[in-house]
């Protein structure tokens, strides 16, 4: 992809607590479209979300975000550098002592200069896209599970970024919330240009959205393409994941002793 | 063989706890203070740390005053000596209780509660998310906070103090019958303001730095849990105790022990 690419992974080795957790990855994520991340829990989607945004530093290979080479960047330059990314925790991670609006106005208050009447204007616009003006003065423990992840998005939206990350944005929402979430995630993309990675297992609502996607499982990428060219992937473990089937090259049990030996009749029924 | 090398682990891990703790002080510190947007974020926790430990801080010195009062009398008039009741609780609190017993107070009640709310920002990503809005944590979250542990402690310390001779005095004099002239007159004789009043500010000094920092590094290393955040504010208060009540005979050797 080039200079298309926004973001590229080359040969991204990590490893935690001893655990390899990325054996060589490689990845392009293009500008100004939707790239979905998917796998199975626990394969570490959220790990290359933090890895993209500098929270952790690979063991080794290149991560590349705008032509900066995140983990040779100085911490100076790697706060500036997330001033242009925004990213929505799964837990939506608001500010629980700060109301509605004020969490939305803290990237501004932080980072601009503006007066306090334009702060004013963007955040009841930024709200306005989410569909939450009116709960501006409410404070995040009276809001909904939805309700919190559309203020967590209006508020990574607030300065306008470049990129935008979503961790699981779809995790435990009902199917109203889902949809919504899903509406907005296309819409923001579609009107703001912004480049988005969505990290998700929820593999209906992604791939109805994103332009890209690409599954990582065992520490690699073992597919990705277009959502029309995954669904025609040839790997029986990329089928497997996308079908939701319960036995394939996952297993359904867990690796254990032989049934025999485990229920003690190893040695024959005496 | 496994007990040593278990005794060798349990010391390598404290040295690398030290190390962390030292670290993350360096980064707290080195932030250049941002007068406009830093003191707001202070005076709020200020208020938190500070003016709310005030009525737990103001009752106990009561309290231990009178109990002071009451304990001196006893066993100076058993001299005769009760006239000197007042330098002996006044001596008493400058010097050692209005110190150790506010930060120990303090770890209970501040500490505490710092480590609680900023172990639960961690688990709740709030701190993550504060980094990836391109704002350090360590000077948003964690350096108010710290300095308003360093800034409040003396303040607590100097009410308690001043209380408590106030508790010893309705006791002494209003209740007991000492001469009040004798209480104010042998305090105002044998406190001196250099060896008792400025080592006892500077005990309480040390003390709220080591508390606030035992206290806001907890929560920023808690283990993201619940189990891990009640560890770590149990953690505080027994770190902290122990740091006060360790560190303040070390500075009462330095400063009293004539060496």
């Amino acid at each position: 992809m080039g200079l298309r690419s926004y973001i590229s992974l080359k040969d991204v080795v990590f490893s935690r607590s001893g655990r390899r957790i990325f054996n060589g990855v490689s990845m392009e994520i293009p500008r100004g479209k939707i790239t979905a991340i998917m796998g199975p829990s626990g394969t570490g989607k959220t790990t290359l979300l933090r890895l993209i945004g500098g929270q952790l530093r690979p063991d080794s290979g290149s991560i590349m975000v705008d032509g900066h080479s995140v983990p040779d960047l100085r911490r100076k330059e790697l706060y500036s550098l997330r001033e242009k990314m925004g990213m929505l925790f799964q837990s939506g991670a608001l500010f629980t002592d700060l109301s509605v609006f004020e969490n939305v106005a803290f990237p501004m208050r932080v980072h601009t200069k503006l007066p306090e009447d334009m702060i004013h204007d963007i955040v009841l616009m930024k709200l306005e896209a989410v569909g939450l003006r009116g709960a501006r003065n409410l404070m995040p423990s009276e809001l909904s599970g939805g309700m919190i992840r559309r203020v967590a998005l209006a508020r990574s939206i607030a300065l306008d970024p470049e990129l935008i990350m979503y961790d699981e944005p779809f995790a435990g929402q009902d199917p109203i919330a889902m949809g919504v979430l899903v509406k907005l995630i296309r819409d923001l993309n579609s009107s703001m240009g912004l480049t988005s990675v969505l990290v998700s297992h929820d593999v209906k609502e992604s791939l109805s959205i994103c332009h890209y996607a690409c599954i990582v499982a065992d520490g690699r990428i073992i597919g990705a393409g277009t959502p029309a060219e995954l669904e025609n992937h040839p790997s029986e473990q990329v089928q497997q994941f996308l079908q939701g089937h319960p036995d394939g090259p996952v297993p359904f049990h867990y690796p254990s002793l032989a049934a025999a030996e485990d229920f003690g009749l190893a040695g024959g029924v005496s | 063989m496994d007990k040593i090398a278990a005794l060798g682990h349990s010391g390598i891990s404290m040295v690398i706890s030290f190390g962390r703790a030292g670290r993350f002080l360096a980064g707290v510190l080195s932030g250049v203070p941002r007068p406009v947007t830093g003191f707001p974020l202070l005076m709020r926790q200020l208020y938190s740390v500070g003016v709310l430990s005030l009525a737990i801080v103001v009752v106990s010195g009561l309290f231990i005053g009178m109990v002071l009062g009451l304990q001196g009398y006893t066993i100076l008039s058993d001299f005769g000596s009760e006239a000197a009741i007042g330098q002996m609780i006044a001596l008493t609190l400058v010097r050692e209780l209005g110190p150790v017993v506010t930060a120990l107070l303090f770890a209970g009640r501040a500490g505490s509660a710092l480590t609680a709310e900023i172990g639960l920002m961690k688990a709740t990503e709030q701190l993550s998310s504060m980094e990836m809005m391109g704002v350090d944590p360590l000077r948003r979250v964690i350096a108010p906070r710290l300095w308003a542990g360093f800034i409040a402690m003396p303040v607590l310390a100097i009410i308690f103090s001043m209380v408590g001779i106030w508790g010893g005095m309705l006791v002494g004099v209003e209740w007991l019958g000492v001469f009040e002239g004798s209480y104010w007159g042998n305090m105002q004789a044998s406190v001196d303001f250099r060896d008792d009043v400025v080592n006892g500010v500077i005990k309480s000094v040390v003390f709220g730095f080591v508390c606030a920092w035992i206290a806001v590094y907890q929560g920023y290393d808690c283990v993201p849990t619940s189990a891990g955040i009640s560890s770590a504010t149990t953690k505080t208060v027994v770190y902290s105790s122990l740091a006060v009540l360790g560190l303040d005979f070390v500075l009462t050797a330095v400063m009293f022990g004539n060496f």
